[in-house]
């Protein structure tokens, strides 16, 4: 195999991650990893040589995230899960998650995408504010506001959520 | 040594590692000096550590076999990008016209509108056209409840509850039986003080598979939709999100306290 489809194939791991921030769905986020790759692969001569794959990567998952985006506005997108509290209704959550990494998943998806998106690229996946701003394809100082709003949201909704636990037990 | 004045945007910007050696050494005596700054840089690394740890088993996981066989060219693309990047409107109108003439929409991987899409669709039409009305908002009034939830559930084939969005601010106007996706569905409209209007809907939706909230906008209307049991349901309102969340929860409690007694 070339040397550039093998870098691309040691980013996959990292893509996925990344797109399961963006959506939460494990075969969503797959399906959207596989479109970022086929697209990636119909354009191995656009990729500057010395370029780094995930940006480059990241870049065209990011396009793709976004055209979907605009689909699900007229296609209906999960924004909320069932309410867990009341028994029978609600699906089992996966047992392979703790509760505390469900909280932190579900609190990221609470936020808007613009910022999710700045967050993880920068708290998790560890691009620089340029690069960032360079995958998602805006100027430094709105990618610097995503993020710190993106950051302050998160801080709430973890807050609101053990909030909500504490009201819970006071209620039984 | 001048020292600059630091501020909370340099607690990101020290988080993230963009601040230069010398500046980061100021911001640290900086940070010792504001204690509550520095109990949030603290929080924000703590969330930050708790952010990474949830996703850290994802990039962990193995790597499902289509994604590396796709890339090592064992396996073929699903879809042409030629066709698809810049062109997706275009390819979209050929293939709406390429399905009227009997081929699938499903070759080229585009999704169709499937049931919910078009009850929900519906459903925001609906609500549009007749929270306007003045005079004929609902066919049968709040005041003939027992009747109103006797004639729908009949109509719709289950049994229907007036559901209470008291808590909420809103209270029953009354109901009316509609088509939604070409089959029976119930309004049940709602008002709160201000005369804003948000309405319920209920209708059967056998091949739905059950989902969490979800959203669909449309201009000013917002609808939250789910599928529970067969059934479809959705709220629907020119309101805040937030709002209509909170009535879409309390629907989806009250509908489900029912089915399990």
């Amino acid at each position: 195999m070339d040397e550039r489809r093998r870098a691309i194939i040691d980013q996959i791991p990292r893509m996925r991650r990344y797109a399961r921030s963006l959506v939460r769905d494990r075969d969503a986020a797959d399906d959207l990893v596989q479109d970022s790759l086929e697209r990636a692969l119909s354009r191995m001569d656009r990729w500057v040589t010395g370029d780094s794959p995930r940006r480059w990567l990241f870049t065209i998952m990011h396009h793709l995230f976004v055209d979907q985006l605009r689909r699900t506005k007229r296609h209906g997108q999960i924004v909320a899960m069932m309410p867990e509290t009341i028994g029978g209704g609600a699906t089992p959550p996966p047992q392979d998650d703790k509760v505390e990494t469900r909280e932190v998943l579900e609190a990221l998806q609470k936020i808007s995408p613009d910022r999710r998106a700045a967050l993880v690229l920068v708290a998790v996946e560890g691009f620089s504010y340029a690069e960032a701003a360079n995958v998602l394809g805006v100027p430094a100082g709105t990618l610097m506001s995503r993020l710190a709003r993106g950051r302050e949201d998160l801080r709430m909704i973890l807050d609101d959520i053990s909030r909500r636990k504490m009201i819970k037990v006071v209620d039984k | 040594m001048s020292r600059r004045e630091f501020s909370l945007n340099d607690i990101h910007l020290a988080l993230d590692g963009e601040l230069s050696a010398e500046e980061r050494a100021d911001f640290e005596h900086w940070l010792d000096a504001h204690p509550e700054m520095k109990a949030l840089s603290a929080r924000f690394e703590r969330d930050r550590a708790a952010l990474a740890a949830a996703l850290a088993s994802i990039a962990a996981e193995p790597v499902p076999a289509r994604l590396e066989k796709l890339v090592s060219g064992e396996i073929r693309p699903r879809r042409s990008w030629l066709a698809y990047t810049r062109y997706a409107a275009a390819a979209a109108i050929l293939l709406v016209v390429g399905a009227a003439a009997g081929y699938g929409i499903a070759v080229a991987g585009f999704p169709k509108p499937n049931l919910e899409d078009q009850i929900v669709g519906d459903a925001i039409v609906a609500h549009t056209m007749y929270a306007a009305e003045k005079l004929h908002v609902v066919e049968v009034g709040a005041d003939q409840k027992d009747h109103l939830v006797g004639w729908l559930s009949k109509r719709v084939g289950t049994t229907l509850v007036a559901v209470d969005f008291s808590p909420e601010g809103f209270s029953l106007i009354g109901g009316r039986l509609l088509p939604l996706a070409e089959r029976p569905a119930a309004q049940f409209m709602y008002q709160d003080n201000s005369g804003n209007r948000v309405s319920l809907y209920v209708t059967t939706d056998p091949q739905g598979r059950e989902t969490g909230f979800r959203r669909y906008a449309e201009d000013d209307a917002l609808a939250l939709y789910w599928v529970d049991k067969g059934y479809c349901f959705a709220v629907t309102g020119a309101v805040s999100e937030d709002k209509l969340s909170a009535i879409a929860d309390a629907a989806y409690r009250q509908l489900l306290a029912r089915t399990a007694t």
